[in-house]
């Protein structure tokens, strides 16, 4: 990681990198507003990086980054148990017992390293493929059901608990993208039937002030997530949405601002929000 | 916590580096405990019961709770063994972040090609994953002189964190520089690291728990002859 090395109290000014789109971004944002920490906000455009994230993220170049007293800190989840360790008196994010907390760790790992992915692959992908992803959406998906049903989170009404923790925010960022994914590409991902605990615990979640602070607006989304879709599918040659050049996001957004990266960037930026979740 | 008289259980298997982890630091940290080694071709009933999601080592059982996966193991201990022997991560969040941006870095881009290299199917599969694990090594010279700031260790004066993660690796890193022919930590192209890989040997734990390079070495050609086999029929 790069940066001066300064002595970052605790008064020392906290900058963010991120984008306005992706999950790892908001996660470090909502972390932030649940701990009461003022930050500096500088949008990436992630098709065009700018020097600064370039120097402070040299291995990954990824948002989000946050700097604290001119040292940098990439990856969200290193962020947050950072802000938890940087901050212990500000509404921790991790549980206090050391089993809870090797329990928190290994879902939020589950989130990014399976379930994350499982779901990026329905987004970017079609037909067989497509079908294959959401039967592994759905196992991974079953998995959590069954810890919040009679398992490690069994009877709370958030991962944390009473209140929301490193795994709320982490599943939660991103759980958003369900939605979203399900009306973009016609797949139902989260039934409120077969998953009736984590479809309960997410709508609790997105009703949090400071998470509907920081999550984007719905038809942001969709909009964004119908032109990376659109420009995939595209460069894959598939009939698809479509099938109209890779310059153009789907017509019902030609007016909206924003959001309409261009072909080449079009896979980088499915990367960064297909396997967030 | 009901019934707690400490007993702790680690299952692995004398292979991999992940259980190579935790075995460092319960030695490191004097803890004793009961060692059950897994035969991952016929999974133990206790391994899938511990570890059901992923059915994979090291789960250390802890009281009779399991505990799965080694970065969280490590972290476990430490937290829950504090007063006993060092402490392994930093007590600076900024240095703890450092410790663990590493790890994943280790975890992700290192060991990725890693395993691709003794799964491949083909000879092209095999260089290509070669040349990954090569070049994603060499940043770990830097790694290594941002974590040290000019001490012996990753931990600085004493074994730290990352010490224990690229100290796993070790067995593998000599047993993969016989397979390809050439150092995996080059002294020439990474004189801080082969110096530190040179003093982590010297240690007790090391010397205790390091695998045998020669074993691991006909463990990893009996992989790669596997995977090619498996391509050819």
């Amino acid at each position: 990681m790069e940066g001066k090395e300064e002595n970052a109290s605790e008064a020392a000014p906290l900058k963010l990198l991120g984008s306005w789109a992706s999950s790892y971004t908001h996660r470090v944002q909502l972390a932030l507003r649940l701990k009461g920490l003022e930050f500096e906000y500088a949008e990436e455009d992630l098709a065009n990086k700018s020097d600064e994230l370039l120097r402070l993220n040299p291995v990954y170049k990824k948002v989000p980054v946050l700097v604290h007293g001119g040292r940098a800190l990439p990856e969200s989840v290193i962020i947050l148990q950072y802000l938890d360790d940087a901050w212990p008196e500000r509404r921790p994010l991790l549980p206090a017992d050391a089993f809870d907390r090797a329990l928190a760790r290994f879902w939020c790992h589950f989130a990014d390293d399976k379930l994350g992915p499982a779901v990026g692959a329905v987004f970017t992908s079609t037909g067989e493929e497509q079908e294959a992803a959401v039967r592994q959406v759905h196992e991974n998906l079953a998995l959590v059901e069954a810890e919040l049903r009679e398992g490690a989170f069994k009877g709370r009404r958030f991962f944390g608990g009473d209140e929301v923790g490193l795994l709320d925010v982490v599943l939660g960022c991103g759980s958003y993208w369900l939605a979203v994914f399900e009306e973009v590409t016609g797949v139902r991902l989260v039934d409120a039937d077969a998953f009736p605990l984590f479809h309960a615990w997410l709508r609790d979640f997105e009703a949090l002030d400071e998470v509907r602070e920081t999550i984007p607006a719905v038809d942001r989304l969709l909009e964004y997530a119908r032109g990376v879709r659109h420009m995939l599918l595209g460069l894959a040659g598939a009939g698809g949405a479509g099938g109209a050049g890779a310059d153009a996001p789907s017509s019902t957004a030609a007016d909206a601002p924003t959001a309409s990266p261009p072909p080449a960037a079009a896979t980088a930026t499915a990367a960064d929000i297909a396997v967030d979740i | 916590m009901a019934g707690g008289n400490g007993e702790l259980k680690l299952v692995g298997e004398w292979a991999s580096p992940f259980v190579t982890r935790v075995k460092l630091l319960l030695h490191i940290k004097g803890l004793s405990y009961e060692y059950v080694e897994e035969d991952l071709r016929n999974k133990s009933e206790l391994l899938l019961s511990s570890n059901p999601v992923h059915k994979s080592v090291p789960v250390l059982i802890h009281d009779g709770k399991p505990i799965c996966e080694s970065q969280i193991i490590l972290q476990y201990i430490d937290e829950v063994y504090a007063s006993t022997g060092p402490s392994l991560l930093p007590a600076d969040p900024y240095e703890r972040a450092v410790a663990r941006f590493w790890t994943a870095y280790i975890d992700d881009k290192i060991a990725t090609p890693w395993d691709r290299l003794f799964r491949a199917k083909t000879d092209e599969e095999r260089a290509e994953a070669m040349k990954q694990l090569f070049t994603a090594v060499e940043a770990l010279e830097g790694g290594f002189k941002e974590s040290s700031k000019g001490k012996d260790f990753f931990g600085g004066d004493s074994v730290g964190y990352l010490d224990i993660i690229v100290g796993s690796l070790v067995s593998w890193v000599k047993a993969t520089s016989v397979l390809a022919g050439a150092e995996l930590i080059n002294a020439a192209k990474m004189p801080l690291l082969a110096a530190w890989m040179e003093r982590f040997c010297e240690l007790d734990a090391a010397k205790a728990i390091l695998q045998d390079v020669d074993a691991l070495v006909e463990h990893g050609r009996m992989l790669m002859a596997k995977n090619a086999a498996r391509a050819s029929k």
